[in-house]
């Protein structure tokens, strides 16, 4: 804290991702400028949801209860899990309408460069999970680039052993795209992953 | 300014909503970070372009000091392979760590470029088995090509033979020059004659040929506690890499 409280601002703003210095700056001036009855209601809901959000005690998707409204819903299906890294991830999921079963969020991705080892995740969380329960199948839905390949890979070699069944959702081309503009890589995984018509 | 080169991506890390900034190894440029816009979104024109571990063929705009923007990125090899097999990436991922910690930015090296392309292709198309053996052999010759490889062909001082390695002289020392003011009660290693002779060849001999040797579990486990010591010292730390759970089938 500088005491200035314009500078304070700024450098609280810095803490966000994606924001710099300039940005924060700007940020700090326009809300300066707005009325209080705009600025103030985000810092509240800013206090609001550090006091009541929580991770849930099962899937450690965000919830202001205990257990959250997923894993409460009796209309899920009980005997799958989707696996994603964030729960912005979870969002996105449930917005496609096509999934019923349940989810559990490790809070990030492993990455052996920078340090994030399995400990760091919700990964023991989720062996004990399938160890309790009545899971037939594991979905990893982790993001298609290095890191939630990794974790998709250590996840699968430890909950295989557990006798569950492990799938990764399938890697394809964007719909709306045009194969000759798509990467070799993305290409060459949607021809091992085929369907048969 | 447009600058033209071939690079390997070494790390990336997130910026902002969408952007990158991606750590390349150069063939004429050494360690280079630059930046682009937007790649993390599903239809970006980088594609997978700039996953760790690809070679690619750059164009770069903007000073190289001051985080040039990549423009283009033409994939020469993905090495995808590597980063869809566990234990290949968390040792690939060592070697990476090791180059990022101890080379500095921006000194051109196109020995290291070509090495690490070597070591690439080889741990692509290498036998499942086989590879405790190879990343051992890899990370002593990527020690040996930046020039922090630990000296085991005897006395570091004066030549004579010896077995025990010294982490904080980063030699193995004779009992000889070992005493003397400050020296007495220094932490070592003893090594085994087959530990010190795989180590020599694994320097000595080209990588096809020395990944041809079946080294005993037991003298990968010593040589593998040897560069953990070694490393720990020239870092002041741990290795991240280090702590990653390699034995899990
Ligand atoms: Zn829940
Ligand atoms: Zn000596």
């Amino acid at each position: 804290m500088s005491g200035n409280v314009v500078e304070d601002l700024i450098h609280e703003l810095t803490k966000l991702p994606g924001i710099g210095r300039k940005s924060a700056q700007r940020l700090a001036f326009f809300i300066m400028g707005m009325p209080d009855s705009e600025a103030l209601p985000i810092a509240e809901a800013i206090v609001k949801l550090k006091e009541k959000a929580r991770f849930c005690r099962q899937c450690f998707n965000i919830t202001e209860d205990e257990v959250c409204s997923i894993c409460r819903d009796p209309g899920r299906s009980r005997d799958r899990v989707c696996v994603v890294e964030e729960p912005s991830n979870l969002i996105v999921i449930e917005n496609t309408k096509i999934y019923k079963g349940l989810y559990h969020v490790l809070l990030g991705a492993l990455s052996p460069i920078d340090g994030i080892t399995p400990d760091r995740l919700k990964i023991n969380e989720l062996v004990e999970r399938v160890k309790q329960g009545s899971m037939s199948e594991v979905i990893i839905a982790t993001n298609p680039n290095t890191k939630g390949e990794t974790t998709a890979q250590y996840i699968s070699q430890i909950l295989k052993p557990l006798g569950v069944r492990v799938s990764r959702i399938a890697y394809g081309l964007p719909i709306g795209g045009d194969i000759e503009f798509a990467d070799e890589v993305t290409l060459a995984k949607s021809i091992e992953g085929r369907n048969e018509m | 300014m447009l600058t033209r080169t071939e690079g390997i991506v070494l790390n990336s890390r997130k910026y902002g909503d969408a952007d990158l900034i991606v750590t390349y190894l150069t063939s004429d440029k050494g360690i280079l970070n630059a930046f682009a816009k937007s790649p993390r979104k599903t239809k970006s024109r980088f594609g997978s372009s700039l996953e760790p571990l690809t070679h690619a063929r750059l164009s770069l705009w903007g000073k190289e000091q001051s985080l040039p923007r990549i423009t283009q990125s033409d994939i020469i090899e993905p090495f995808h392979r590597i980063r869809e097999n566990y234990h290949d990436i968390v040792h690939v991922s060592m070697l990476i760590e090791m180059l990022i910690a101890l080379l500095p930015a921006g000194i051109p090296n196109s020995r290291l470029f070509t090495f690490l392309l070597n070591i690439l292709h080889t741990v692509q198309t290498g036998e499942e088995g086989s590879k405790e053996a190879l990343h051992l052999i890899t990370r002593i010759r990527l020690l040996a090509t930046i020039g922090y490889a630990p000296r085991l062909k005897g006395c570091g001082r004066c030549g004579k033979e010896s077995l025990d390695f010294y982490p904080d002289s980063g030699t193995t020392l004779c009992s000889r020059c070992v005493t003397g003011p400050g020296s007495a009660g220094k932490p070592f290693m003893r090594l085994s004659n087959r530990a010190i002779h795989f180590y020599m060849h694994s320097i000595e001999w080209p990588i096809h040929i020395s990944n041809r040797l079946k080294p005993a579990t037991e003298t990968i486990r010593e040589l593998s506690a040897l560069l953990d010591r070694h490393l720990t010292f020239l870092l002041s730390r741990k290795l991240h890499t280090s702590k990653f759970p390699v034995g899990v089938k």
